[in-house]
């Protein structure tokens, strides 16, 4: 696993967050996963393809979702509903479109697919690849309420 | 400014039509993709700007604008391409088949304002 494509993730996670959602983020120490659970909540998961091939995974706990959405769409929601899901989803492919423009400057095309939403803790998700999954937490604040998400994602 | 916003994600059309509020264009329908968009804009030529995410089901955008460009009623109208697709390749691809501005997510308001305007000079509005 290259370190040099955390960046490309960080870069994505910060402008995405900066720019659509008014909130800035922290990074804590990038681990190697040890499990095959989702890190969070509620997970967004893209896969893609080109020069390189690989998964990546944005999962935040359910009460960081709520506040995600809330920031992103303007309204209030109790529970993770169908819209909170969707919102979810998107982000996690503007996140991806992101990070291939970033990973674009290493010289690797990439093409990723449609975005899957997976909700529940603690779900058994498999990164198929033989290379380790890099697991980037990160934390927010938003009006004084400490939020925190997760990126995963392997490459080969 | 009456404007169809074309994306498959309803929490994304809604983030769309909540930003194009705050550049004050209020007039606004909504398609889920690029074949439903086509049947609002064969219906009512009064449209005057048209605001599409790309990967959609059914109809991406790409073929969606490849088709407003390809009618005669629906070609002069402003396509502005609202969309994760940044890589190089993407923008020169809707580029080739017409698009009048191109925008990446995220965005701001300001960005999107001033792609509007790109658009509609573009387009000859």
């Amino acid at each position: 696993m290259d370190a040099a494509f955390v960046n490309p993730y960080l870069v994505a996670v910060q402008n995405v967050f900066t720019t659509m959602l008014g909130i800035q983020i922290a990074m804590g120490k990038p681990e190697l996963k040890h499990d095959k659970l989702t890190s969070g909540e509620v997970t967004g998961v893209m896969g893609f393809a080109g020069d390189k091939k690989g998964m990546f995974s944005f999962s935040l706990t359910k009460e960081s979702t709520l506040q995600v959405y809330k920031s992103m769409v303007g309204e209030e929601a109790q529970t993770v509903t169908p819209e909170v899901i969707d919102c979810i989803g998107e982000l996690t492919n503007i996140i991806s479109g992101q990070a291939r423009v970033q990973i674009e400057k290493l010289g690797y095309k990439l093409s990723a697919a449609l975005p899957t939403v997976i909700v529940g803790e603690k779900v058994e998700i498999s990164f198929i690849t033989k290379v380790p999954v890099v697991v980037l937490p990160f934390t927010f604040q938003v009006n004084g309420t400490a939020g925190k998400f997760y990126l995963d994602f392997s490459f080969e | 400014m009456k404007t169809l916003v074309v994306d498959d994600f309803a929490t994304m059309r809604k983030i769309v039509k909540n930003v194009l509020r705050q550049i004050d264009i209020t007039n606004v329908v909504e398609a889920e993709n690029g074949k439903q968009a086509i049947e609002i804009l064969k219906a009512d030529p009064g449209f005057e700007l048209i605001v599409s995410d790309w990967i959609m089901p059914e109809m991406t955008g790409i073929e969606f604008l490849k088709a407003c460009k390809e009618d005669e009623a629906i070609r002069t109208i402003p396509f502005v391409m609202v969309t994760a697709e940044a890589q190089k390749d993407s923008v020169l691809e809707a580029i080739k088949a017409g698009v009048d501005n191109y925008i990446v997510k995220p965005f701001t308001p300001d960005n999107l304002q001033k792609a509007i305007e790109k658009a509609k000079t573009k387009a000859g509005r």
